[in-house]
């Protein structure tokens, strides 16, 4: 977690511990009920009310302290109230599904939608102005967002893994209910509870402040209307009556924000990230080298991620028009290599030594203006498409339209010539451009990736894992169309695979790595034969073959 | 021990991912399920684990009805069989422990009450699969290789001790040196304990010198049935031809590294 955010959360808790002493001690130690008249009307703060009194000579602080108490006890109630409601329809409607859950979800589409000012007046009129209206009301409109929320959290968790796995070990609903289901939902009711209190002392300002509060209990926003009402703003006396509830209100809310944000950041991992220090290159390293004709060059290239080496003292070179294979198994730092060379490393990852060299320049000489323009225009990068690699929701010719007017200014007779012309050189009929990605097969949205990767005719191309997450049958055609691409459109090429025998068919060179170093590299028609590397060995041997008869029977 | 006759399965009206599928298996078999993405073979295997029902049909397990059978009958048949899965990253909670990963199989089929029975029937299990008890077990899956988490996969499939497991691509997520370790160990649990398999892959390569009998699946149907060596020599179904010469043209290279 970052150390700001830890602050912020500190500081919100810190916050918070204030408030609710206030609100526990302040009504025992101030010696004045807040309900009577225990001074003159619009005192000033003196060294006997503190914070003055108001138009009937009721002691501010008093009336504060009270308020405290009743907008922790509302924003508390409502929003366990709320939270567990939510909860127990959310998972309900996520984990049973059918009938229930299409009911549960229109009833709450329709609660969205209530107004909430409305609402009070009316319920008001036939409840009565009270505390527990407030908290009613507050409730009825609260629980939907939290259930929607939690339904989600639901459906993703019974879709995981373990939970498929505990019902083929013959789990029944109780079990998997109290192992997976709550266990995995209840990280996030947390911040969600936070975020209720909050929203509950807010609104239940709100509506004291409107006058729809309970008329007998102080609150926060009471005090409020009654200042507003009496004209506070045309005296002196709006800098102790309205001034004070409003810090209040703010202090609380900020506490119950810092806190949520804290605690969703600590749920979330994901939000969270690391820097590491980037170590500042010495002058002479990023000078650009002679032009060696190759179209990549690395020099003893050192990359970590938080600190820890992942590729380590790699060099090597790609000629133009060839093809680099980069063989290794997962946690070997190809893809981290990979990266790298497409200048992408995010900022947990940094180049700690060596250089990258494209075209002879080096790439850390590079803008970041210019490496944007660097890509899908002269470095093309065809990812796994198995990896989300397509968006869900875009059709397939926007989003080679996309890559295409990044880069370029283009007519759209000329964007609709080249993206047929594209998905033809991919195998892909044209009329596949108006489809989803969700309606193609995978081999048919990995050709769309390579379509994308290839669109602006890059002349050197990363392919990442190409043929991963593929039955045998597509694995062939894709690396055939890859194999065909790239003699016709002349292209360089490094392409990436834990898979030996793909990659051996279709590259000149081959590096092997493990643990971030090369461990074995060599022209591909030779090494997996010759090499006497027991890991490249270990390979080779990994890879199951057929027997041979089968050969002349395919081929006869 | 497993007689499946005419089971049929539709998602939705449209899309029917099994027509017609009928096999049977012997106990202490192993045949492997063969087909491209798509073909239905997953859909048997989750049927078979109690995931998806099937909508026609019948499937016999040691002369038990599985179709029209009650839930809680149905789960307690989880007993003889499990499954092991393909994703051995996502199939383990990260919340829990070897240990209790494994229990977890023992605790839902309410095998042995005392703890204690059931911390030698865990490390039975992982010594099974060739990992060191005293090492592994109060390790959390983040903290083990993907060859190791898919190990834990078949402990846990086997520690109730099964009579049939269903493997769906279990070596898919896998690194190509530990396929065939995952392979071997499959196997001699097979010798060990006469467990049978059905082996589900898209690679018939890995079916060698593991399965004794191949189902070739097409878009739903069994287009072709045989033993190992039969279909890999002598294929005859149109689809089988062309799913091994794809393997072929990836190993056209052959002559490489042989």
């Amino acid at each position: 977690m970052r150390s700001s955010t830890k602050k912020i959360g500190y500081i919100g808790f810190a916050l918070l511990a204030i408030i609710i002493l206030f609100a526990l001690v302040g009504p025992l130690v101030i010696p004045y009920d807040s309900s009577e008249q225990t001074g003159e009307s619009f005192e000033a703060p003196s060294a006997a009310h503190w914070l003055g009194t108001n138009d009937i000579g009721q002691d501010i602080l008093a009336e504060l302290a009270d308020g405290a108490r009743t907008s922790l006890f509302i924003g508390l109630v409502t929003a366990i109230l709320a939270t567990s409601i939510g909860a127990f329809i959310g998972i309900t409607a996520g984990y049973m599904g059918g009938l229930f859950e299409t009911l549960a979800m229109r009833t709450i589409d329709i609660v969205l939608t209530l107004p909430f000012l409305p609402l009070m007046i009316v319920v008001a009129v036939y409840m009565g102005q009270s505390t527990w209206t407030a908290i009613f009301v507050i409730t009825l409109v609260m629980w939907a967002g939290k259930a929607r929320q939690i339904r989600a959290q639901t459906l993703t968790i019974k879709s995981l893994g373990p939970v498929q796995a505990a019902k083929a070990m013959g789990a029944n609903h109780p079990y998997i209910f109290k192992k997976h289901i709550l266990p995995g939902v209840f990280p996030l009711l947390i911040p969600q509870f936070v975020a209720a209190v909050n929203a509950a002392i807010l609104l239940e300002s709100s509506l004291s402040f409107l006058g729809l509060g309970n008329p007998l209990m102080k609150s926060w926003g009471s005090i409020l209307y009654y200042a507003n009402n009496r004209s506070a703003f045309l005296t002196d006396s709006w800098a102790w009556w309205i001034v004070p509830p409003g810090v209040c209100i703010v202090a609380v809310v900020l506490a119950f924000s810092f806190i949520g944000y804290y605690l969703e950041e600590k749920v979330n991992p994901r939000l969270s990230s690391y820097t590491v220090r980037k170590r500042t290159m010495k002058k002479e390293r990023i000078l650009p080298r002679q032009d060696d004709g190759n179209i990549l060059s690395l020099e003893d290239v050192t990359i970590a991620y938080h600190h820890k080496e992942a590729v380590k003292n790699v060099s090597f070179t790609v000629e133009k028009g060839k093809v680099l294979g980069i063989v290794g198994e997962s946690g070997s730092g190809k893809t981290t290599l990979a990266t790298a060379i497409n200048a992408q490393l995010s900022g947990s990852a940094a180049i700690l030594s060596g250089a990258i060299y494209f075209n002879g320049e080096n790439m850390a000489s590079y803008s970041e203006e210019k490496i944007r323009s660097m890509h899908g225009r002269e470095i093309g990068y065809i990812a796994q498409a198995a990896m989300n690699a397509l968006n869900p929701v875009v059709k397939i010719k926007d989003q080679l339209k996309e890559a295409m007017t990044e880069h370029y200014k283009m007519s759209p007779v000329e964007i609709n010539t080249r993206i047929v012309e594209v998905l033809h050189q991919v195998g892909l009929a044209s009329r596949w451009q108006n489809a989803y990605p969700h309606e193609l097969s995978g081999g048919m949205k990995q050709r769309v990736v390579i379509a994308i990767g290839i669109i602006n005719k890059p002349q050197f191309v990363i392919a990442d894992e190409p043929t991963t997450g593929l039955d045998v049958m597509v694995q062939v055609e894709i690396i055939e169309l890859l194999q065909q691409l790239q003699q016709e459109l002349q292209m360089s090429m490094i392409f990436i695979s834990h898979d030996l025998p793909a990659v051996l068919r279709i590259t000149d060179e081959l590096i092997i790595m493990k643990y971030g170093y090369i461990v074995d590299r060599g022209p591909s028609n030779r090494i997996a034969k010759y090499s006497q590397h027991p890991y490249t060995r270990r390979l080779v041997d990994a890879i199951p073959t057929l027997p041979k008869p089968l050969l002349e029977e395919v081929l006869k | 021990m497993l007689e499946i006759t005419t089971i049929e399965k539709s998602y939705g009206k449209e899309v029917q991912v099994l027509k017609n599928v009928s096999f049977s298996l012997a106990p202490s078999e192993i045949i492997g399920l063969i087909g491209a993405s798509g073909a239905g073979k997953s859909t048997i295997g989750r049927i078979l684990a109690n995931l998806e029902v099937a909508d026609k049909g019948s499937i016999l397990f040691e002369n038990q009805q599985l179709i029209k059978m009650s839930a809680k009958k149905r789960r307690q048949l989880s007993k003889d069989i499990q499954m092991i899965f393909q994703d051995p990253y996502s199939a383990l909670s990260s919340r829990m422990t070897v240990k209790e990963l494994i229990e977890e199989a023992l605790l839902i089929l309410k095998i042995e009450s005392s703890k204690m029975a059931r911390l030698t029937l865990i490390k039975e299990a992982l010594k099974l699969v060739s990992l060191d008890p005293d090492h592994y077990l109060g390790r959390y899956p983040h903290e083990l290789s993907g060859g190791e988490r898919q190990r834990v996969g078949v402990a846990r499939a086997i520690v109730c001790n099964p009579k049939l497991i269903v493997a769906d691509e279990p070596t898919s997520m896998l690194d190509t040196s530990l396929r065939l370790e995952l392979i071997a160990l499959l196997k001699s649990l097979n010798e060990k304990k006469g467990t049978a398999f059905i082996f589900i892959t898209h690679d018939i390569a890995l079916t060698q010198n593991f399965c004794q009998r191949l189902l070739v699946l097409n878009e739903g149907q069994i287009v072709e049935q045989g033993s190992t060596e039969d279909i890999i020599l002598h294929p005859k179904h149109d689809f089988t031809k062309k799913l091994l010469s794809a393997l072929r043209k990836l190993e056209a290279r052959e002559e490489v590294y042989l």
